[in-house]
């Protein structure tokens, strides 16, 4: 019992490190911020060509389910590494070749890269589901309106579809934030590459429990908060009105700002 | 030949409209004029055909076969060609309010009377405001123009909805059974708002099932069964003494209770 307190839990160890741990965790959070934010434009797009109408834009709605097949069904890990392995010896120009954006190093803009790609995927599945979660009438009155088929879904389609999925796209950024720790098998320092530099080092595993700890501040509550969503949007619908008018903006205002 | 704008053309016609769903052949062949300013209501067992007639009056249903003509102008020429000048004209000129109202739930009465206006007329938004200031009021929703749709009655909404599709200065409004959806007690403030703009002269196509409208209302009443004009004429005339043995059928039915 010493003994696995010692390995998980050696506050010495924690203390020693902890400033390099948290280093590594605000790699971490910028990781999953800017990539998050990516993935949720780059999923939209996605979904939104995938709705284009009519038989000129066949050929983008099927690219768009092929991307978005191909991309869920392979494991990010291997995005990464087919990226960064790969990409720094393409005929491209050097700052695309080898990314120091905003003064990050390139593991972390290839990392953003894979995530984005991998991520925009799932993502756009989310939206897929909102968007078709929108009653049909809604369309067909701002068609009859007039309106184009953008000017419908930007301002009727696409403002309620999203509110209908933010929890669930919530929950996708969770799990997006949890595989960034995949960006330390191409050598970005985040938060599980430096516990493992100081686990092989220390022969100790406390400062990736540390990074676990960490991990939990945040998602813990992003979690508890995609709870309550749910549970706003469900007593909304409970309560009557017509079917399928689940948000006004009073809905999802307030977790979702 | 394309038939050119001539006088004797009417406000709306249509020659020989079929439309089928797979199998099912819904319109077998119809013909109708509408002239300025004429109130039609068209009646029928559900199933008739007469939601889709006014569904492929404003190609939200393009036709299989015939032609529709608005103003003397075929529409039908541009709806089988890609989305462009054919049913944006239409859209524009022709108004549709829908039996499920289909208000925009994300939007506030004034807003989704506006929506259309900014974005396909270009109206300002002070200028869009006013006139659906006005038309809110028109319909007597003064006091409700900041409610967003799901706190307001069934009644209230439909008004909502004229209100949106006049927005547009509409030739010619069409309803589709408008109070189908209403607890009988709203029904009478609709129809209200419905007389009166047949009384100040606007085109309407009235599918609908409330018998006294059409006789107070109606300058011509037609009598749809199984996709074709079984029988039409001025509605003393139709609803008092039909000629047709299923117009007399049918309306045994509806009058019986």
């Amino acid at each position: 019992m010493e003994e696995i307190i010692k390995q998980y839990f050696d506050f010495s160890v924690m203390g020693d490190h902890f400033g390099e741990v948290l280093d590594g965790f605000w790699f971490t959070i910028k990781l999953s911020l800017v990539s998050g934010a990516l993935a949720l434009v780059w999923g939209l797009v996605l979904s939104l060509l995938r709705q284009l109408p009519g038989r000129a834009a066949a050929p983008v709605r099927f690219l768009s389910v092929a991307y978005i097949d191909v991309f869920r069904g392979i494991p990010l890990l291997l995005v990464l590494l087919l990226i960064s392995g790969s990409l720094p010896y393409l005929p491209l120009p050097e700052s695309i070749r080898i990314p120091e954006w905003f003064g990050q190093p390139d593991p972390f803009w290839y990392a953003v890269m894979g995530i984005t790609i991998t991520y925009g995927a799932y993502m756009a599945e989310v939206y897929r589901a909102g968007i078709e979660a929108v009653p049909g009438g809604q369309m067909e009155a701002a068609r009859s309106l007039g309106m184009s088929h953008g000017q419908s879904m930007r301002h009727v389609i696409v403002p309620q579809a999203v509110r209908k999925v933010v929890p669930p796209l919530l929950n996708d950024y969770i799990a997006l934030m949890k595989d960034t720790t995949l960006a330390s098998a191409i050598a970005l320092s985040e938060v599980a590459l430096v516990g493992r530099d100081i686990q092989s080092e220390t022969f100790n595993s406390s400062a990736l429990t540390l990074g676990a700890i960490l991990f939990l501040l945040v998602t813990l509550p992003l979690a508890r908060v995609v709870d309550r969503l749910i549970g706003r949007q469900q007593r909304r619908t409970g309560r009557g009105g017509v079917r399928g008018t689940v948000a006004t903006p009073g809905a999802v205002s307030g977790g979702a700002a | 030949m394309p038939d050119t704008k001539s006088p004797e053309e009417g406000m709306l016609r249509l020659d020989d409209v079929h439309k089928s769903f797979g199998e099912l052949h819904v319109l077998r062949g119809v013909n109708m004029r509408v002239n300025q300013g004429e109130v039609i209501c068209v009646l029928g067992p559900s199933g008739s055909g007469k939601s889709t007639l006014l569904r492929c009056v404003n190609l939200l249903e393009p036709p299989d076969r015939g032609r529709v003509f608005l103003e003397g102008k075929e529409i039908t020429a541009h709806a089988t060609r890609k989305e462009g000048g054919g049913i944006d004209f239409v859209r524009r000129h022709v108004g549709i309010v829908f039996q499920q109202f289909n208000l925009f739930p994300h939007k506030t009465a004034l807003q989704n009377v506006c929506l259309a206006q900014q974005t396909v007329l270009d109206r300002n938004e002070k200028e869009a405001h006013g006139k659906g200031r006005g038309l809110l009021e028109r319909v007597g929703l003064a006091d409700k123009i900041d409610e967003y749709p799901d706190r307001l009655s069934g009644g209230q909404q439909q008004r909502v909805a004229i209100a949106r599709a006049l927005a547009m200065d509409p030739t010619v409004m069409l309803f589709d059974e408008v109070t189908s959806a209403l607890d009988p007690e709203l029904v009478k403030e609709v129809l209200d708002v419905m007389r009166e703009l047949a009384d100040e002269g606007m085109t309407m196509l009235v599918v609908t099932h409330e018998i006294g409208f059409a006789r107070d209302v109606a300058d011509r009443v037609v009598f749809m069964d199984e996709g074709v004009i079984v029988e039409e004429g001025p509605p003393k005339q139709v609803l008092e003494s039909p000629r047709e043995e299923r117009t007399k059928q049918f309306l045994g039915l509806v009058l019986e209770h």
